[in-house]
């Protein structure tokens, strides 16, 4: 079955010897660092042949470097991978695939232009007298869509194709190619909840017939659904094992978030009584016209940091668009202080003192192929120091951005470095510090310590707990449950584009917190 | 050192692609019999007599003038990453409604120039934001809609001359329209010559040349120095990122390809003014597409494509000598062709390189960012999922594209 055109061996290391029956795939130890960041340590993983083990975590937990890691795109700083028992080294995906590793990624892959042999052929084509054989092409196609009850017409085109066929496409792409463990990153994301159902019996199929599948997900209700067993990864490491049938998606919760208590704490209040932000009734549709952010209303004051809670997804980044005035909302009005500035562009909103910390650093913060005193200038093209009149100040943006690379510890080897030599932390201490610079009246801070060192985390959150405490208003998106629950004075939870609880951030717990997050506990204020 | 740093690229990068030019057409020409060494002869053969000489280096300047304000051209667009490709038929539109300006009316001297200038500028703008409202309004791609203009143009173009106006007799073999009266002739640069205590050839030194260094140093400054050349360079490094810093992205693109288009309309003027006072049937042709060439080669850098330019009309000035010595006047066309050729390459591999060392130690960060966070429907809902358009975000994909799709991966994807 395994003509795939994968070149490459594995290297058999030191065979340890299994006890008992093998695992379909176990890891030792796995330890992957990036300079400034541990993305994952220790990492013990054992997944049984024939079922389907969910990986469960919260964003940045660490759950895609460590499949990255099992399919081989980079490689592990310690740790061993056992396949079959059997210890591998993984080089590329090509001798991942080779060990019958194979990856359905979260966005599908597919040429639309292309039939569904055409696509699943697609490099590892069979050929005979080098020319496409088609008709074995079709032949293996019928097979494994029969055998695994796919249900694919080899000569479909794909445009023709719903999101649900499409994903069965990925998944007999990488069986055609011999995969025996499948691992799918956050299947259902792009699922509508009967396409769901459908790729949960599919699953099924693929275990029934001796296949292994990775699960991953943050989505409990469906990995308590699917999954035989359920492994969980906080903050780089596995945390332990669940069982599906015994364990409450409120226990998984707990495990997923910790039970520790947060550090970025900050209890005196320094709420001041009036509004630097006030969103009332705000809607925002999507391109195809379904509400993204539903009415929402919120409040921002003075020295306020307010929390907003939820999956990603939810509607955050949109409410923060339209915040930023990068979306147009279809209703409701935004005021900042005193001027409504609903129609306002983007550049008015910053000149009229909102900062902004986008989620996407490289996408909507920097510009990488630029100088760091180019990026200093980057959202403050108006204003100075950076800027004269119609004129860019040279001088005036390297001697600020030689400062807030002192003031806000930004390592680098100076002004005139290229953007894209920092790491991601000093870029986002860069961001912060730039922000920080134009004494914004509000800051929209989304997921402000995402993907930077615990060092660098640490010292953003003094940064906006201190700008909080000279009276700057913060609207904080994060991920991070401690985080919101440390920083914020209030905490708004956002699902499905509506903002549904309030909570009092000193009473809740990330455990209830995740409950509101994923609609198991509704509605209330604390 | 960091000057030398800066300057490495844009200077070495060129000049290392043009000698790999010049050895592939060297072996092309060997192989089609013709000896490369005879024709590099000819081509720095500028002739024996000083006053030979200097007619010879008025002919590459006054080449160069329209070359350099038609990488000018393509440049100021391809800052901000559109591809101006109808550039051609912008100035082509521009040259010969400036034409019938200049010509239907008779006013003092600089007014005279100032009006048919003006109208070149406003036509060439007009006919680029053309490009730029549909792009804008209708989101079509300004290459196709800027190719097609070309067509539109050169027919009006033809329409025009051949209709409305027409100058020449009928039946006259070469069709034009109506000629420039004198108060509308740009007064030639010769008396520099004298000045410098050179040889005054007998050909004119075209006087735009002080216009196309004023419009090449006002863009400079405008590109370098300027709120709007930063702003016009962010949106062509990241457009995410710079409509995030409060750029208006659909505003940027009208300005730009108005400017690009402004500037286009100069182009046929150091001829119009200089030589023919006439747009005829047979006005130099192409200039929009070599100063794609000249862009490129020049880095999009002012200084650069002045330097790009005169290389161009250098090359071009052999056009003649060769074919009066017998050979082949195309081995020009496959010179050139193959400096294009090999400065994108060159610039591609460079920028790589420059990228990978700059991104040591930064880059493995970067691939742990995206992991760590972005994830499911939230990070690209309504983008469609684009992986946020340009190279510019190409980060670390290389290690993806092994996987076993055969298809490039998005790193961004495999969020979890």
């Amino acid at each position: 079955m395994a003509a795939t055109g994968a070149t490459g061996g594995t290297a058999p290391g030191a065979g340890a010897g299994p006890e008992g029956a093998p695992y379909a795939v176990e890891l030792r130890g796995i330890t992957k660092r990036f300079p400034g960041v541990v993305a994952n340590k220790d990492i013990e993983l054992r997944v049984r042949r024939g079922e389907v083990h969910a990986i469960v975590g919260e964003n940045g937990a660490g759950k895609s470097t460590l499949m990255k890691t099992l399919y081989g795109m980079h490689r592990p700083d310690e740790g061993q991978i056992l396949l079959h028992g059997r210890e591998v080294r993984l080089k590329s995906p090509a001798d991942a695939i080779e060990a019958g590793i194979g990856m359905v990624h979260q966005h599908f892959m597919l040429a639309d232009n292309f039939t569904v042999l055409e696509n699943i052929v697609l490099g590892s084509e069979p050929t005979r007298g080098g020319r496409l054989d088609r008709a074995e092409a079709r032949r293996r196609i019928r097979e494994i869509s029969d055998r695994y009850s796919l249900g694919l017409d080899p000569d479909e085109l794909v445009e023709n194709l719903g999101v649900g066929a499409r994903q069965r496409v990925e998944i007999a792409k990488v069986l055609y190619r011999g995969a025996t463990t499948l691992i799918l990153d956050e299947p259902t994301a792009v699922l509508v909840p009967q396409e769901v159902d459908e790729l949960f019996g599919n699953l099924a199929e693929l275990t029934r017939e001796g296949l292994t599948v990775i699960f991953i997900s943050h989505k409990l209700d469906e990995v308590r659904k699917v999954a035989d067993a359920i492994t969980v990864i906080r903050r780089g490491t596995t945390v332990g094992e669940a069982d599906p049938k015994t364990t409450t998606s409120h226990q998984l919760a707990e495990l997923m978030v910790g039970s520790e208590l947060p550090s970025p704490e900050t209890r005196a209040s320094t709420v001041r009584d009036r509004p630097v932000l006030q969103v009332r009734d705000v809607t925002v549709m999507s391109a195809v016209g379904r509400p993204v952010v539903d009415g929402a209303t919120l409040t921002v004051r003075e020295g306020e940091v307010v929390g907003i809670a939820g999956v990603e997804g939810n509607g955050q980044a949109e409410l923060v668009d339209a915040i930023m005035g990068l979306r147009q909302p279809t209703a409701g009005t935004l005021v900042l202080g005193d001027d409504d500035v609903t129609g306002w562009s983007t550049r008015a909103r910053r000149e009229a003192g909102i900062g902004f910390i986008p989620e996407d650093r490289h996408r909507q913060g920097m510009l990488l192929d630029a100088t760091l005193w180019e990026n200093r200038i980057l959202g403050h093209q108006t204003r100075p120091p950076a800027v004269k009149g119609p004129f860019i100040d040279r001088r005036g943006a390297r001697t600020d951005t030689a400062r807030i690379m002192r003031e806000y510890d930004v390592r680098a080897p100076g002004p005139d470095a290229l953007a894209v030599a920092l790491s991601g932390g000093n870029q986002q201490k860069l961001i912060v510090g730039r922000e920080m610079s134009a004494a914004p009246r509000l800051l929209v801070a989304a997921h402000p310590t995402r993907g930077v060192d615990v060092g660098a985390q640490a010292v953003i959150w003094e940064l906006l707990k201190d700008a909080r405490a000279e009276g700057m208003g913060i609207l904080l998106i994060s991920a991070d449950l401690d985080e919101l629950i440390g920083l914020s004075d209030t905490l708004q939870v956002m699902l499905r584009g509506r903002l549904v609880a309030t909570l009092d951030p000193a009473r809740v717990t990330p455990e209830e917190l995740g409950g509101y997050m994923t609609g198991a506990r509704i509605g209330g204020a604390a | 050192m960091t000057l030398l740093r800066r300057l490495g690229p844009t200077v070495g990068v060129p000049v290392f692609a043009v000698l790999v030019a010049v050895v592939i057409s060297g072996v092309v020409m060997a192989v089609l019999q013709v000896d490369p060494f005879e024709v590099f002869r000819v081509m720095f053969d500028l002739g024996d007599t000083p006053s030979q000489q200097m007619t010879a280096v008025v002919v590459i300047l006054n080449r160069a003038v329209p070359l350099f304000l038609a990488g000018l051209a393509v440049a100021v667009a391809f800052r901000m990453g559109l591809f101006n490709i109808g550039v051609e038929g912008q100035y082509r539109l521009a040259t010969i409604v400036a034409a019938a300006a200049g010509a239907a009316v008779t006013l003092p001297g600089p007014l005279h120039l100032l009006l048919i200038v003006g109208v070149a500028v406003v036509v060439g703008a007009f006919w680029a934001g053309i490009v730029a409202v549909l792009k804008v309004t209708r989101g079509v791609s300004e290459v196709i809609s800027s190719i097609m203009l070309n067509f539109i143009a050169l027919g009006i173009a033809s329409f025009l001359l051949t209709g409305p106006f027409r100058g020449s007799e009928p039946g006259a073999s070469i069709i034009s329209t109506a000629e420039i009266p004198e108060s509308g002739w740009m007064p030639g640069l010769n008396g520099i010559f004298g000045l410098l205590g050179l040889a005054d050839p007998p050909r004119q030194l075209y006087g735009f040349l002080v216009v196309a260094v004023v419009v090449g140093i006002a863009l400079a400054v405008l590109l370098d120095r300027t709120r709007f050349g930063f702003d016009l360079r962010a949106s062509g490094l990241s457009p995410s990122a710079a409509s995030a810093s409060g750029v208006n992205a659909r505003a940027m693109v009208l300005k730009t390809m108005l400017l690009s288009g402004a500037v286009a309309g100069l182009i046929g003027l150091p001829d119009l003014l200089g030589a023919t006072r006439s747009y005829t049937t047979d006005f130099t042709a192409g200039l929009g597409f070599l100063g794609i060439a000249v862009a490129l080669l020049g880095r999009n850098n002012p200084l650069g494509i002045a330097f790009a330019a005169l290389l161009f009309s250098f090359l071009d000035r052999a056009l003649v000598p060769l074919q009066i010595e017998g050979l082949p006047a195309s081995v020009i066309t496959i010179i050139q062709g193959t400096i294009v050729l090999a400065v994108v390459i060159a610039n591609e591999v460079a920028r790589r390189i420059a990228r990978r060392s700059a991104e040591r130690g930064g880059a493995a960060s970067d691939a742990a960012a995206p992991g760590d966070g972005s994830t499911s429907t939230g990070q690209s809902a309504g983008g469609g999922g684009a992986p946020a358009g340009t190279a510019v975000q190409g980060t670390g994909a290389g290690v993806s594209r092994t996987a076993g799709a055969g298809q490039a991966d998005d790193h961004r994807g495999a969020g979890a």
